[in-house]
């Protein structure tokens, strides 16, 4: 037993020894991304590794956004955080209030990214991440062998949706438990969830009132959409042929077209009939963002590594790969995006957008207009009743933030 | 994608076998410690228990004392996403915090009074279901006759799931177009429920998953209970003429009671302070539908606020602690156990 | 019908008779207690018929059990496209492992508790019940920073450490309960003959509780082999994952993954509810032991 003991002694001593011999620089990213954006992750990393053989990435996938952000936290709190984060854009609110990641303003070129998604990273008149896609807007996708053509507008979406709406089919499906589906159209009416300042909540207004109505309407008066629908319910009947339309973002075209092919269409959400608007659905990314304090060889080899994702042949895999449109000004104009309708779709959505604020108040405004939105899309709530509680949630939100 | 090779499955065996190691060299120098402290200087004759124990001690204290410590420490600060790296810490702070939980919404809109209400609504309605249900059919299990164990194989389902994997079946069977109550309500002509945004009903909704998976563990602890009451007495009592109800108040019910108090006390304790369940059926996260641990949960986890969920986290343990501590004294219950 | 049972005494002991019961309330009891079963069981039968759907679809206004067009897709695709067997071995090394520290840890302490009157013993019992009171969330930061502190975090040492030690209290009570029922006179005796206390304990304390220890191992491993939020906080690396926490990564934060998280589900459900099955004449014992005198 003790020759044992000290035979593994000593080999775990060597080991360490054998370990900090070797100059390697090892980098540790943590990716929200999966299946097959995650594989695109573990592409590039193997690619670079072999370019760069000092510089090991060690990726670890995260369950999702969420789990991403509580262990980035709690990671940062005891002081076992990542070096890179591979994440979207509305982490940053979060990141930049609690200190943990780091400036990008003078440690890359931003010049080549392009400004709408270097905008959604700005905070404090600084800039804190380096877009690698752009877009994760929602569109309108609708399957052309239900319905020849896009509507234009509203008015038309109700006629056609009608007549489409009959015996376990529907017209239109969205997700209606989240209000990343309620901001387009709010767009639309002209309505914004922040004052100029950009953290002042405005949601008690006459165009969130208008918006609310219109979902209430769209559901209850011209019923073109089921009673209860959520991500998974809506994904699937348009996945099954029971719905002609589906209000969804960038990140489920792959899985649409390997399903319709060349039935898929993309186009703009219809123009607000009564602004004559088009929907404004947000925009954001996925970026990447460094932790707070990383510096020397880590840091180095981080920038390396960024630089070789924002190349535009790398753009250009992601976009073949993942159906999302470039980050690089360069790439956004390449034929392969403009001659392809899916993609020319998806940029043309884009162009009408508007970037998703992510300071650290916006939380609160997700988390107010949820209950509300399901409120009267359930009919328990009218709009008016539902607006001023948002605005007041949201208050009491931002109060709490302090 | 990582795959159980030979390799993996010999590392884990060295790092475990490391451990244990480590482990058995841990408690021998502790034990030597408290012999040499406890024996030698103080003499005293409690050493051997105290040697019988300190492993466990130790391991409490890590696992337990610490953690307790720090976050009564946290309750003091007012450490948040603004607050991150550099916090106050005061009793002014504390005061505040404490203060803040009575008196602002704890989370958007709920307030910590309606949240209290709610959580002990919610322990008694399933205790008492939990009660109900496993004396029900602890009764009718505890008589001979054919399948019995058949029976009881399959009324311990719920338990025997783990909970996880139950309470997500649950919640896809209160889907509004797919789950299996709302097919059949529909198929027998009735409107089906919004389970996931009336607030009334996804509270039902967990209530009902609650129960399900609570009833086997009072069934079964109610079923020993009942076959270690001797026939004699029923025997007897039947000689005197007494009827069923009669036997089953002055008997079976005070036999019952050492049994069934430690159960209801953990039946109570557990389902105030049980997450997973409210959590993961309030699939849109209505604040309605929130217990007093899931919205601690959220304070700290979605909200940042951990210098104040701290502060709500001892005001929950308090809230419980008084509880069980009145329930215990009113019932008398655990006598045996401290003799 | 009292001379129709020529059966001995400790059968009639634990089997009330259905004295002169009619046959229509003996029906009703049987539907009641079908009834109940069903109840009991169709939310398990709604799990295996979405394991069986291909694609993965939880969604379907099919009530079948058993679907039109079953196939063992997603059972194929969880055992060798996922890494679901790495996650089973990862739980089994842990849990085993827990169940012994913990049981280890109990019946020494639970022997302490029960023979001697040492000071703060009711102060101890008291607060072994109380641990029982605290809310997990309230654990979670500080645990991940001790974790952090000792490197034991995506290791199993932390882990199974973790679970060890939490499964302590709930164990001493039961062990404690138990070994009160056992008579003194018994040590008593085998200290006259010349056993040392401890001899006393390994020679005959430990081997009348075999029942006792059953059940503590048993729960010991049940608790650690279904637990996810101490795993949540131990564990960040998916080559890690006990299989909560594999079964969880399924779940997307749109996207489900029904078909492998069903099939999952039925794999890790069905030995789990066969090992309850087997065991649960020695946890209804179990959970009564000490509780009811003589």
């Amino acid at each position: 037993m003790k020759k044992f003991l000290t035979v593994l002694l000593v080999l775990v001593m060597l080991m360490g020894i054998v370990g900090i011999a070797s100059a390697k620089v090892n980098l540790i990213l943590w990716t929200k991304e999966g299946e097959e954006a995650l594989d695109w992750n573990k592409s590039l990393i193997e690619e670079f590794m072999k370019a760069n053989p000092n510089i090991t990435i060690e990726l670890v996938k995260k369950t999702n956004v969420e789990v991403l952000r509580e262990d980035f936290l709690t990671a940062s709190l005891a002081g076992a955080a990542p070096d890179i984060l591979w994440t979207v854009s509305d982490h940053a609110g979060p990141f930049v209030a609690a200190d943990i990641v780091e400036a990008v303003d003078n440690l890359f070129d931003l010049n080549m990214y392009v400004e709408s998604a270097m905008d959604a990273v700005k905070l404090e008149g600084k800039y804190w991440g380096i877009p690698i896609s752009n877009g994760n807007q929602l569109m309108l996708l609708y399957n052309k062998k239900l319905i020849a053509e896009a509507p234009k507008d509203t008015d038309e979406l109700f006629a056609v949706g009608k007549k489409l709406t009959t015996g376990g089919n529907y017209a239109l499906v969205w997700n209606q438990t989240e209000p990343f589906w309620l901001v387009p159209w709010l767009g639309g009416f002209k309505g914004k969830v922040f004052a100029e300042d950009g953290v002042t909540p405005t949601l008690n207004t006459p165009e969130m009132i208008a918006t609310l109505k219109f979902l209430h309407d769209m559901k209850f008066d011209a019923k073109i959409v089921p009673p209860e629908c959520d991500y998974d319910a809506a994904d699937t009947l348009f996945k099954e042929g029971k719905a002609a339309m589906i209000i969804n973002g960038d990140w489920s075209i792959s899985g649409y077209v390997s399903v319709l092919g060349d039935d898929l269409g993309v186009a703009r959400i219809p123009k607000v009939s009564a602004t004559g608007e088009w929907p404004k659905p947000y925009t954001s990314g996925v970026y990447f963002m460094l932790t707070k304090g990383i510096s020397g060889d880590k840091l180095k080899a981080a920038q390396d590594f960024i630089g070789f994702v924002s190349s535009k042949e790398k753009q250009l895999e992601g976009v073949k790969l993942l159906n999302r449109l470039p980050a690089v000004k360069e790439a956004l104009e390449d034929p392969l995006i403009t001659e392809n309708p899916i993609l020319k779709g998806s940029a043309d959505q884009m162009v009408v957008g508007t970037p998703m604020p992510t300071v650290l108040e916006m939380r609160c405004n997700w988390d107010s207009m949820k209950p509300e939105m399901l409120a009267v899309l359930a009919d328990t709530k009218s709009p008016e009743d539902a607006a001023k509680l948002m605005q007041s949630s949201a208050e009491s939100c931002i109060k709490s933030l302090e | 994608m990582e795959a159980l090779t030979a390799e993996v499955a010999v590392n884990t065996i060295k790092e475990l076998g490391s451990m244990v190691l480590y482990i058995i060299l841990g408690t021998i120098i502790l034990e030597i410690l408290v012999y040499l402290v406890l024996g030698k200087i103080f003499k005293s004759k409690y050493t051997l228990p105290y040697m019988l124990m300190i492993a466990a001690i130790f391991g409490l204290t890590m696992l337990v004392i610490y953690p307790i410590g720090y976050e009564v420490r946290l309750a003091f600060t007012n450490m948040s996403l603004r607050h991150f790296r550099s916090y106050t810490l005061s009793w002014a702070q504390g005061l505040k915090n404490f203060g803040l939980i009575f008196s602002e919404p704890v989370l958007k809109q709920i307030r910590f009074f309606p949240l209290l209400f709610r959580t002990l609504l919610w322990t008694a309605v399933n205790v008492v279901f939990h009660l109900a249900g496993g004396l029900g059919l602890a009764i009718l299990l505890n008589r001979q006759m054919r399948g019995r164990g058949f029976y009881r194989a399959l009324l311990v389902c719920p338990w025997a799931v783990p909970q996880i994997i139950a309470v997500l079946a649950w919640k896809g069977e209160f889907h509004y177009e797919y789950g299996f109550i709302n097919v059949m309500l529909k198929s027998i002509g009735m409107q089906p429920i919004q389970w996931m945004i009336s607030p009334f009903w996804n509270f039902a909704a967990a209530c009902i998953t609650n129960i399900w998976l609570g009833i086997p563990f009072m069934m079964i602890i109610i079923l020993g209970g009942l076959q270690s009451i001797p026939l004699e007495f029923y025997d007897a009592a039947e000689i005197d003429g007494a009827s069923r109800w009669q036997q089953f108040r002055n008997i079976t019910l005070p036999l019952l009671k050492p049994v069934l108090t430690p159960a209801v006390v953990l039946g109570i304790i557990w389902t105030f302070n049980n997450f997973n369940v409210p959590y993961m059926i309030n699939a849109n996260e209505l604040e309605t539908t929130d217990i007093l641990v899931t919205a601690l949960f959220r304070a700290a986890f979605e909200y940042h606020r951990y210098g104040f969920s701290a502060a709500f986290a001892m005001i929950i343990f308090i809230v419980l602690f008084i509880i069980a501590s009145v329930y215990i004294r009113i019932t008398h219950g655990l006598k045996g156990a401290y003799e | 019908m009292k001379n129709k049972n020529k059966q001995s005494n400790i059968y009639r002991f634990f089997i009330s008779p259905s004295r002169g019961d009619s046959p229509f309330k003996r029906m009703v009891i049987h539907l009641t207690l079908i009834v109940a079963c069903a109840i009991a069981v169709y939310p398990v039968l709604r799990i295996i018929s979405v394991s069986l759907r291909p694609g993965d679809r939880l969604l379907s206004t099919s009530l079948a059990i058993i679907p039109k067009d079953a196939s063992l897709y997603s059972y194929y695709r969880i055992i060798f496209e996922k890494p679901f067997l790495l996650w089973l071995w990862n739980s089994l090394a842990i849990t085993i492992t827990t169940a012994f520290i913990g049981l280890i840890l109990a019946s020494t302490s639970a022997y302490a508790f029960s023979r001697w009157k040492f000071p703060g013993r009711v102060p101890g019992l008291f607060f072994l019940l109380t641990t029982q009171m605290i809310p997990a969330a309230m654990l979670i930061v500080p645990i991940y920073i001790l974790a952090v502190k000792f490197q034991l975090i995506n290791s199993y040492r932390g882990l199974a450490l973790a679970y060890s030690v939490s499964s302590v209290p709930f164990s001493i009570w039961i062990l404690k309960g138990y070994y009160d029922t056992i008579p003194r006179e018994l040590e008593e005796a085998a200290k006259i003959d010349g056993a040392s206390q401890m001899g006393t304990f390994f020679r005959i304390i430990l081997p009348l509780s075999t029942p006792a220890l059953a059940i503590v191992f048993l729960f010991n491993f049940m608790m650690a082999w279904n637990d996810w939020i101490m795993a949540r906080i131990m564990l960040q690396r998916e080559n890690m994952f006990t299989w909560p926490l594999g079964i969880w990564t399924l779940a997307g934060q749109f996207r489900v993954e029904w078909g492998a998280f069903t099939a999952a589900s039925i794999l890790v459900a069905v030995p789990v509810m066969a090992l309850f099955l087997y065991s649960s004449k020695w946890l209804i014992s179990g959970l009564t032991l000490g509780s009811v005198k003589g």
